[in-house]
């Protein structure tokens, strides 16, 4: 058995490729380039896999007889399928149309101009966005552009990022353009540096949820074509909808020619300009920079608190109480379970691992869980805090650290974490304050003697910095791994005596110079 | 390239001052930021020799800095370090370009940080 796949995964000989080659450009019409070699052999094998065939002799057989399985196989062969100035009126309505009306909205501040091409395949549909905005003129009004091309293939991805072209590739681009953007190299046709160095390729699965920091906001323009079309409905659905988030107001969305998002969208605008319909994201509508996404989460998550503690006086005993939180308004949109009470860890340790991954919706989605069964978790509150303060909003932060500290004042790392945040903030008495209170708290809270003496060296008070240097140090011998090796991001402790070694070192020469 | 001014970005205190240890102790000159705007901005007004940067940052991720600056004729030809989650190694493993000159993923150790640092100046040197 375990041979099989590996007879048909070595090199396709050139005959079978074309006896392969032949017969679906016969049966179908699709005429594979020698390029295709690779991907017809993925195919194959994973067809062969499928039935459980031993020899492409008799895939090739079983080919002939069935249709439907013909099917299947160029499908799997085409899902890369793209090309220069596909559809290439969608691109004169960017340059002359869309391009126009988004500068038009744009403040004074804002200077740069970003698409994305979700499902950007090997390249050539983020290469033609570039080529087009170069076209428009808009980067010597000042503006700083950006691409962005995105796919799960990753061999796709290499291909665009090497930027090299067969001939063939380019029958259908005008000789103008190609003499502009594109250079002959052995290879084949590269695209020129101007257009590369707009254009960034990333890795990203449409489906997964949620979206990277990185993508959720302030695109210009998306284009998603010819990606959903393999898709489930559901899942087609929760793609446009974080395409939406990702949107600026007054942005457009770019789809196929022959799809639609009718049944699977109604917030765009439908528009039409010289018989292209296109999707624009109203103007005036909240919740769209990340900053306000994770605003909007917690202004749900609050009134979800909420109508769960409506709901707490009658419901005394666990089951009950478990049916609670479906009263509330967020049935609608989350298909999750309701949290049971022993699952409450692991959400914990989602959120935990979240944030540490750089991954805040994540980790205040976990949070949200949390709370709907749990409103007193300190530590839930807390993560809700971190989220805050990664995203610059220390107002906010400041607001969920002090909640986690009247559910729990005796937590050291809430009371840090608030220092932390008047620190960030230019607070410097508050920061000291809670800095001590820390330290009442846990007197092995290495970190608050740190941050102590640092903001007592700051204001030259270099006697007592030395004192809380070295209650730093006495602190990390007594216990090198304490609560606050969190707030290392993942550095070793014993770096973290050079750090109090060498400041110490340092205040004790400013005495002695004095 | 002793005496070299290195900007280091991250929005934790503890974790820049840790990465502002390893530098001194390489004999480095260290400004620090922390977040991304305040980031672009110190980049432009000092022109560090080298940037350090942290990828998750609040206001403008450092993806973005990284970018905006690499795109500026001006700023383009200071050498950039990324720090990255492990999370994103895989990103970076498929060859994603982001322009930065190199990756290191946290934590990192402080002698690869060190031999990062003076690769990368003493590319822009020779
Ligand atoms: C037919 S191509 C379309 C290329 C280009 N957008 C165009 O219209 O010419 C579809 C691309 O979508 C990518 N794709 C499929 N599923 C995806 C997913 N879940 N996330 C991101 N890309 C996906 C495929 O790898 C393929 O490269």
């Amino acid at each position: 058995m375990a041979e099989h796949g590996g007879s048909i995964s070595k090199n396709l000989t050139t005959e079978e490729f074309l006896r392969f080659r032949d017969h679906i450009n016969q049966q179908s019409g699709i005429y594979l380039e020698e390029s295709k070699i690779d991907s017809l052999r993925i195919s194959l094998v994973t067809r062969c896999t499928r039935f459980g065939l031993t020899s492409l002799d008799e895939y090739f057989e079983l080919l002939s007889i069935d249709e439907s399985e013909l099917r299947e196989l160029v499908n799997l062969l085409t899902v890369n399928e793209t090309s220069f100035f596909r559809y290439s009126a969608q691109f004169d309505v960017l340059r002359d149309k869309v391009i126009p009306e988004i500068l038009e909205q744009k403040t004074e501040g804002e200077r740069s101009f970003r698409v994305w091409s979700a499902g950007c395949s090997t390249g050539e549909e983020p290469y033609t966005i570039a080529m087009t905005l170069i076209d428009s003129g808009i980067e010597s009004m000042g503006y700083k552009l950006e691409v962005m091309g995105t796919d799960v293939s990753t061999s796709a991805l290499e291909r665009a990022e090497k930027g090299v072209y067969a001939p063939r590739s380019l029958l259908n681009v005008p000789s103008n353009v190609v003499d502009r953007f594109f250079e002959p190299t052995p290879e084949g046709h590269r695209i020129t540096q101007e257009v590369r160095s707009l254009v960034e390729f990333k890795y990203h699965n449409l489906i997964k949820e949620p979206y990277p920091v990185s993508l959720i906001g302030s695109w210009d323009v998306i284009f998603c074509r010819n990606v959903t079309i393999y898709f489930r409905m559901e899942s087609t659905r929760r793609v446009v909808e974080n395409l939406f988030q990702s949107l600026n107001p007054g942005g457009y969305l770019f789809i196929g020619h022959s799809e639609a998002l009718t049944g699977i969208t109604d917030k765009f605008e439908a528009l039409e300009f010289d018989g292209i319909f296109l999707y624009r994201k109203p103007r005036k509508k909240v919740a769209q920079s990340f900053a306000e996404l994770v605003k909007s989460r917690l202004r749900e998550r609050r009134s979800r608190a909420l109508a769960s503690k409506d709901g707490e006086g009658e419901a005394k005993d666990s089951k009950a109480a478990r049916k609670a939180p479906q009263h509330g308004p967020a049935e609608s949109d989350s298909p999750s379970e309701p949290v049971k009470p022993d699952e409450v860890p692991a959400l914990l340790d989602r959120a935990r691992e979240a944030l540490a991954g750089g991954r805040p919706i994540e980790a205040l989605e976990a949070v949200e869980r949390v709370l709907a069964v749990n409103k007193d978790s300190a530590e839930a509150y807390l993560f809700a805090a971190y989220v805050h303060a990664d995203n610059g909003d220390f107002e906010a932060a400041l607001a969920e650290a002090e909640r986690a500290l009247s559910i729990d004042p005796l937590s050291a790392a809430a009371r840090y974490s608030l220092g932390l945040i008047h620190l960030r903030t230019d607070r410097p008495e508050e920061a000291t304050a809670d800095f001590k209170r820390t330290i009442y708290t846990d007197a092995d809270f290495v970190l608050a003697y740190l941050n102590l003496g640092n903001l007592y060296r700051a204001r030259g008070r270099f006697a007592d910095a030395c004192r809380e240097y070295e209650d730093a140090l006495r602190a990390l011998y007594r216990n090198p791994e304490g609560e606050w090796s969190v707030f290392l991001g993942g550095f070793k402790p014993d770096l973290l005596a050079k750090v109090c070694e060498r400041s110490l070192l340092e205040c004790r020469k400013k005495i002695e110079s004095a | 390239m002793s005496n070299a001014r290195i900007l280091a970005v991250d929005d934790s205190p503890t974790v820049l001052e840790m990465i502002k240890a390893i530098l001194v102790s390489g004999g480095y000159e260290v400004i620090t930021a922390v977040d991304g705007a305040e980031a672009l901005e110190t980049a432009r007004n000092e022109m560090p020799d080298l940037i350090l940067l942290d990828v998750m940052l609040p206001k403008l991720d450092g993806y973005r800095v990284c970018r905006l600056l690499k795109f500026d004729q001006k700023y383009k030809s200071i050498p950039i370090i990324m720090l990255t989650a492990k999370s994103e190694e895989q990103a970076i493993a498929t060859g994603i370009r982001t322009g930065a000159d190199q990756y290191l993923t946290k934590p990192v150790e402080p002698e690869k940080l060190l031999a990062a640092v003076a690769e990368e100046l003493n590319k822009v040197q020779g």
